[in-house]
């Protein structure tokens, strides 16, 4: 076991926890009373497995991240039908968005190893697709496709918020080992 | 096993997503009481929808078999009027012979197609030389005459419809007994002209138009239709009369071509005039 499977482990359970005990809380009104705010912050678990995870364990990965919140959040399967699409669609976002030389061998995907802009392509296409399948699988029918559309962009620009914040406290060096 | 592994290969991943989310969306409507509850009631609704259909094709083949069935009521029926009888009564001074032989029988048929809007209309019926029509066999329905078989197929027969400007049916008065030739002027579908009716019979609105039997087409005394209107506008010495159709041929489904028994007989006529 290498460095990069042993952080990503710790990730998988610091995002875990993170989203199971206080994001949910917050979109509760624990923190801020009566302003629900919905944070989305696990789907950075996919985002950031590194470019060579094989997309079988990509998929086993996101289904299992996805029953882990699942549990915390009572809704058995609703965030493992969306994580598990996002698992799927990575590969296809990362071959659009591929640099014209290609990814460096052990790049990692994150704004200092492919450059911010890069990065938020990458993270945005991902966590809107996500936020779509959730709230849709949540609605789990078409008549409330205003309420899935409102609530994917609320949730959406509150979420990438807390990815980015997440990324520059934990990975602001370029080529940085990996703090989580 | 090999195709098997290579199709794993090329599409496993695709294959284990669809796995992932099938397992997920089970786990969603299984322990999710509203998501459960709309996957119940839209199921609900579709098999709902699909009994629904289940039970309509079921009833439209119950129909076309009591279809067919009540054809054969009605033939049998129509077979018994003494219109389609031929009868052997003569009358001489002590000889009597009274008998009928059947002279008219009749064959169900479907109309597959049909036009009503040109002024050359023909229809297209289901049966056809296997079911035994020949050309120049009349057709009914039950609400009137409808046109005279002219081309057949062996499951097929086209019929040129009463609509056809070139349509020259015999058709008498009921009432005064007058008879003259049924024409159609191209314009209305539920209008035909009847000619040669010379001006001294009297003829009146509403009157009912009906089958002559001198043609051999049709059984004598079938209804055609009822006087609309008439006058003399030609200026000759014979009634132009409107005559309101009694059968709607624009949805027509159901007809009888009738054959008539006797017809060799008639040929036979014909040619020995005819030499």
């Amino acid at each position: 076991m290498n460095n990069t499977v042993i952080w990503n482990i710790i990730r998988f359970f610091v995002l875990l926890a993170l989203q199971g005990l206080f994001l949910k809380r917050i979109s509760d009104g624990w923190v801020t009373g009566s302003l629900y705010i919905n944070i989305f912050l696990y789907p950075l678990f996919i985002l950031l497995l590194p470019l060579q995870t094989p997309r079988t364990g990509v998929l086993l990965l996101s289904f299992l991240m996805g029953i882990g919140v699942d549990l915390f959040y009572d809704s058995l399967g609703v965030h493992a039908a969306a994580l598990t699409a996002t698992g799927y669609a990575r590969a296809l976002f990362l071959s659009l968005y591929e640099p014209r030389e290609g990814y460096k061998l052990n790049a990692k995907p994150t704004p200092g190893d492919l450059g911010m802009n890069w990065f938020l392509k990458y993270s945005a296409s991902l966590m809107g697709l996500h936020l779509l399948v959730y709230f849709s699988v949540d609605a789990f029918s078409p008549i409330y496709i205003l309420g899935i559309l409102l609530r994917t962009f609320f949730t959406f620009v509150s979420s990438m918020a807390a990815v980015l914040i997440f990324v520059f406290i934990f990975m602001p060096k370029r080529n940085s080992p990996g703090r989580f | 096993m090999r195709g098997l592994l290579q199709l794993f290969a090329a599409y496993g991943n695709f294959l284990l997503f669809g796995f992932l989310e099938l397992l997920a969306l089970i786990l969603v409507v299984s322990f999710n009481q509203r998501q459960g509850a709309i996957w119940d009631n839209s199921l609900g609704i579709a098999t709902a929808g699909l009994d629904q259909s289940a039970d309509w094709l079921g009833e439209q083949w119950a129909l076309r078999d009591e279809m067919i069935k009540l054809q054969g009521e009605n033939i049998r029926l129509m077979e018994q009027l003494d219109n389609a009888k031929y009868s052997n009564t003569v009358r001489q001074d002590t000889f009597r012979r009274d008998s009928t032989e059947q002279l008219f029988t009749y064959i169900p048929a479907n109309v597959i197609s049909n036009s009503t809007i040109g002024t050359a209309n023909y229809l297209r019926l289901d049966k056809g030389s296997n079911h035994g029509v020949r050309p120049n066999m009349g057709v009914i329905s039950s609400d009137g005459i409808v046109g005279v078989v002219r081309v057949v197929t062996p499951h097929f027969s086209q019929v040129m419809s009463l609509l056809h400007r070139e349509t020259r049916i015999k058709a008498a008065l009921s009432r005064s007994g007058y008879f003259g030739t049924l024409t159609w002027n191209g314009k209305n579908a539920r209008l035909m002209q009847l000619e040669a009716i010379p001006k001294h019979a009297v003829v009146a609105e509403g009157d009912t138009v009906v089958t002559s039997g001198y043609s051999q087409l049709f059984p004598q005394g079938l209804p055609v239709g009822t006087v609309k209107s008439f006058d003399f506008s030609g200026g000759g010495n014979f009634y132009n009369i409107q005559v309101m159709l009694r059968n709607d041929l624009n949805k027509l489904r159901y007809v009888y071509v009738i054959e008539n028994e006797m017809w060799k007989e008639h040929k036979e006529l014909d040619e020995a005039v005819n030499e």
